[in-house]
C-alpha cells in the first residue's frame, strides 16, 4: 500500500487541473484482488486490459493537451523576453521590474513541465506496479508484453518536454545577474515554497524518494533507492512551510 | 453508465468523461485473418453482458484494445482466452468492411519522429498480427465522424519537420473520436507564421490558418483549438502581471533603500527553485532511462527462453554444460508464472552513487555476457 499511500499523497498536493488525471491505482488494485477469485479468467482479463487501456487513453490525452500548452507558452516566454530587452526601456525601475515578473514567470513554467515529466512517471510507476500484482495474482503474463506497449505511449515519451525544459534552463541562466551575494534567504525562500510550483516540486521531489525507498517486494524489475545529497535541506523546506491552502 | 458490475463502473465514473459513439464486432478466431474488423474482442461472454456493452458504446476506445488483445490469443499458448468463442456482432453505423480497409491505407501516417507506436515493433513473430497496425488506426473513429477523418491523399511526410504525427489514441472529451494532434515546435512554427500572414492572432481564422499551412493530416479542429490556445496565451501575460504587481508586498518604486534586497532575495529563491526542479527533473530522467532497461532485460530473458525452446542447447555454442546449468535456471525463471522471476534470490542490482554512475550486475552472466556489456556501456553514457 506504500505506493498506494503516496500517490494519494502526490494527487492531494498537486495542482488542482491536474488531480482527476493520475491513474486510478487504489480501484485497479481492487479489481485485481476480485479477479483472482474469479473463475472467468478470460473475461476479467478482457475487462481489465479495457480498464487499463482507458487509463491510458486518458494520460495520453491529458499529456498531450499539457505538452501542447508548453510549446505555445514557451515560444510566447522567448518572445516577450525578446520584446522587453529590444525596446526601449522606460525606466531602470520599471525594466527591473518586468524582468523580474519573466524570470518569476520563466522559473514556475519549467517547474510546470517537470511536473509534467513527474505526472509521466508516477503514472508509468503505478502500470508497472498493478500488472505486476495482476500477474503475481493472476498466474498471468499480461505484464511483460503490456509493458512494452505503455513504453511507446505518447505519455511516456516525454523527449519533447524535457528537450523544452533544457532549453528554458539555458534562458535562464541568462536571465539570472551572475553576482552571487550572500543574503540571508531563508524567510524569503520559506514563504516562496508555500506557493505554487515551487511547493509542488519539491513535494514532487520527496514523494519520488519516497516511493523508492525500497520496497517489500525488491526484485530486478525494481529501482534502487534514491539517494539525494540535500535530502534534508529539501526536506526543511517542507517542513517550514506554510499549511497550503487547496 | 450502465455497467457490468459495480467495480467496473466505479471506475468508469472516475475517470475522465468521455462520449462516442462506437460499436464492436468481434469475429471469430477462424477469421480472424479474413475479416478485417475495426474491433475485436474475444470473449462473448463479455459482450452478451448487455450492461458492459452498453458501458463500451458510451465511452471511447482506443486501438490498444485491439492490439492488446491480438496479443493474448497469439503469446500465451496455455491461455485460455484461446478457447473463448469469438461470434460476429454486426455493428450498427459503421460502412461495409472493405471501407475500412481503404480508411485505414489513407490513415496511416508515418512516423517520422517516432511519436506513433511502431506497431510492427511491438507485434513479434505474429502474422496475424500484422493485420492488426492497420485496422488499430482508425478504432476510434470509427463512428459517425468518420467522413471527416476521411483523406483525399494519403499522408506523406510534409515538407521539412511540419510532419503531422497523429496517435490513434482517442480524443478528449467533446470532441467525438477525432485523431489527437501531437504538436511539435516546428508545427507551432508554421503555424505562427500563417497566423502573422493573415494579421495576428485576432483576426486570423482557423479556416485561414490551415489553408495556409499546407500541412496533410492537419484538420480545422486541430487549428481551432490551437489557436485558441494561442490567443490564451498571448493574453495571460497581461493580466497575472498586473497581478503580481498587487501582490508585491513591497512595490520597489516605493522602498527604494529596500528594493535591492528584496529583489535580491526573490531571485536567489527563485535560483534554490531552480536548483529543486533541475534535481528532480533530473532524477525523473535517470528513472526513466532505467524503467526502460529493466523492461529491455526482461524482453531479453523471455527472448532467449524462446530461442532455447526452440532451437535446443545448439544454439548456444561451446559448453553444453554451461548451458545445462542455466538452462534449468531460465527454465525457472521465464516460465509462465513471472512471478518466480520477482522471486529470484539474487536480484539483478543497480547502484547508484552519488556521481550517478551506474552498474549493472546480475547473476545470469553466463548467458548474457553481451547483454550485460551492452547495459554497462549504455549506462556510462548516462552519467
Amino acid at each position: 500500500m506504500k505506493f498506494g499511500k503516496r500517490l494519494k499523497q502526490h494527487v492531494e498536493e498537486t495542482l488542482p487541473g491536474w488531480r482527476d488525471m493520475y491513474l486510478n491505482y487504489k480501484d485497479l488494485k481492487k479489481l485485481v484482488r476480485l479477479i483472482s477469485s474469479s473463475l472467468e479468467y478470460g473475461k476479467s482479463e478482457a475487462e481489465f486490459v479495457y480498464l487499463l487501456n482507458n487509463e491510458i487513453d486518458k494520460f495520453n490525452m491529458f499529456f498531450m493537451e499539457q505538452e501542447e500548452d508548453f510549446i505555445i507558452r514557451h515560444k510566447e516566454l522567448q518572445q516577450r523576453i525578446k520584446r522587453v530587452n529590444e525596446s526601449e526601456p522606460s525606466s531602470q525601475e520599471e525594466y527591473e521590474e518586468e524582468m523580474s515578473r519573466i524570470r518569476k514567470d520563466i522559473v514556475d513554467f519549467h517547474g510546470e513541465m517537470v511536473l509534467l515529466v513527474n505526472y509521466s512517471n508516477i503514472n508509468y510507476t503505478g502500470m508497472a506496479k498493478i500488472l505486476k500484482k495482476y500477474d503475481k495474482r493472476t498466474g498471468g503474463l499480461l505484464r511483460l508484453a503490456f509493458i512494452q506497449k505503455v513504453l511507446e505511449q505518447p505519455f511516456f515519451t516525454t523527449e519533447l518536454v524535457s528537450k523544452l525544459v533544457k532549453e528554458c534552463e539555458t534562458t535562464i541562466d541568462e536571465l539570472f545577474p551572475t553576482a552571487m551575494v550572500a543574503v540571508e534567504l531563508k524567510d524569503a525562500t520559506i514563504t516562496m515554497v508555500g506557493e505554487g510550483i515551487f511547493r509542488n516540486t519539491v513535494a514532487a521531489l520527496m514523494t519520488m524518494k519516497e516511493i523508492r525507498n525500497g520496497s517489500s517486494t525488491q526484485s530486478h524489475f525494481s529501482l534502487p533507492a534514491l539517494s539525494l545529497p540535500d535530502t534534508e535541506l529539501i526536506r526543511s523546506f517542507q517542513l517550514n512551510s506554510p499549511i497550503p491552502s487547496i | 453508465m450502465s455497467s457490468a458490475n459495480g467495480t467496473v463502473g466505479h471506475i468508469v465514473s472516475s475517470s475522465s468523461g468521455m462520449s462516442s459513439n462506437l460499436h464492436i464486432s468481434s469475429i471469430s478466431s477462424d477469421e480472424f485473418c479474413s475479416i478485417k474488423a475495426p474491433f475485436i474482442t474475444q470473449s462473448s461472454g463479455v459482450l452478451r453482458s448487455t450492461a458492459f456493452r452498453e458501458y463500451i458504446k458510451e465511452s471511447n476506445i482506443s486501438s490498444w484494445c485491439t492490439d492488446s488483445l491480438s496479443d493474448f490469443l497469439d503469446y500465451t499458448e496455455n491461455s485460455p482466452l484461446q478457447s473463448s468463442n469469438l461470434q460476429l456482432m454486426p455493428s450498427e453505423d459503421v460502412g461495409k468492411p472493405n471501407d475500412w480497409q481503404d480508411w485505414a491505407d489513407q490513415l496511416i501516417t508515418d512516423d517520422d519522429d517516432g511519436v506513433s507506436p511502431n506497431w510492427n515493433e511491438i507485434l513479434v513473430d505474429t502474422p496475424v498480427a500484422d493485420q492488426h497496425p492497420k485496422m488499430a488506426y482508425y478504432v476510434g473513429k470509427a463512428s459517425k465522424t468518420s467522413s471527416s477523418l476521411k483523406l483525399s491523399t494519403p499522408v506523406p511526410a510534409s515538407p521539412g519537420d511540419a510532419c503531422t504525427p497523429m496517435t490513434p489514441s482517442s480524443c478528449g472529451s467533446g470532441s467525438q473520436s477525432k485523431p489527437r494532434m501531437r504538436w511539435t515546435p516546428e508545427l507551432h512554427e508554421v503555424f505562427m507564421e500563417a497566423v502573422n500572414k493573415l494579421g495576428g492572432s485576432e483576426s486570423a481564422t482557423p479556416k485561414g490558418v490551415l489553408k495556409l499551412m499546407k500541412v496533410d493530416g492537419l484538420t480545422i479542429y486541430h487549428v481551432k483549438s490551437h489557436l485558441q490556445k494561442y490567443r490564451t496565451a498571448k493574453f495571460k501575460p497581461v493580466p497575472s502581471s498586473e497581478g503580481t504587481a498587487e501582490k508585491k508586498p513591497t512595490p520597489i518604486q516605493d522602498l527604494p533603500s529596500f528594493d535591492f534586497k528584496t529583489s535580491l532575495e526573490i531571485t536567489e529563491a527563485l535560483r534554490l527553485q531552480m536548483e529543486v526542479q533541475k534535481r528532480l527533473h533530473e532524477q525523473l530522467e535517470i528513472q526513466k532511462n532505467l524503467q526502460m532497461r529493466i523492461e529491455e532485460q526482461g524482453r531479453y530473458l523471455k527472448m532467449i527462453f524462446e530461442k532455447q525452446c526452440k532451437s535446443g542447447i545448439d544454439q548456444f555454442g561451446p559448453s553444453s554444460s554451461t548451458l545445462e546449468r542455466s538452462e534449468p535456471e531460465l527454465t525457472n525463471e521465464v516460465s509462465s508464472s513471472p512471478s518466480q522471476l520477482e522471486t529470484e534470490p539474487d536480484p539483478i542490482k543497480v547502484e547508484l552513487t552519488s556521481t550517478e554512475k551506474q552498474q549493472v550486475e546480475t547473476d545470469h552472466s553466463e548467458s548474457q555476457p553481451s547483454k550485460r556489456a551492452k547495459l554497462n556501456e549504455s549506462s556510462t553514457k548516462l552519467s
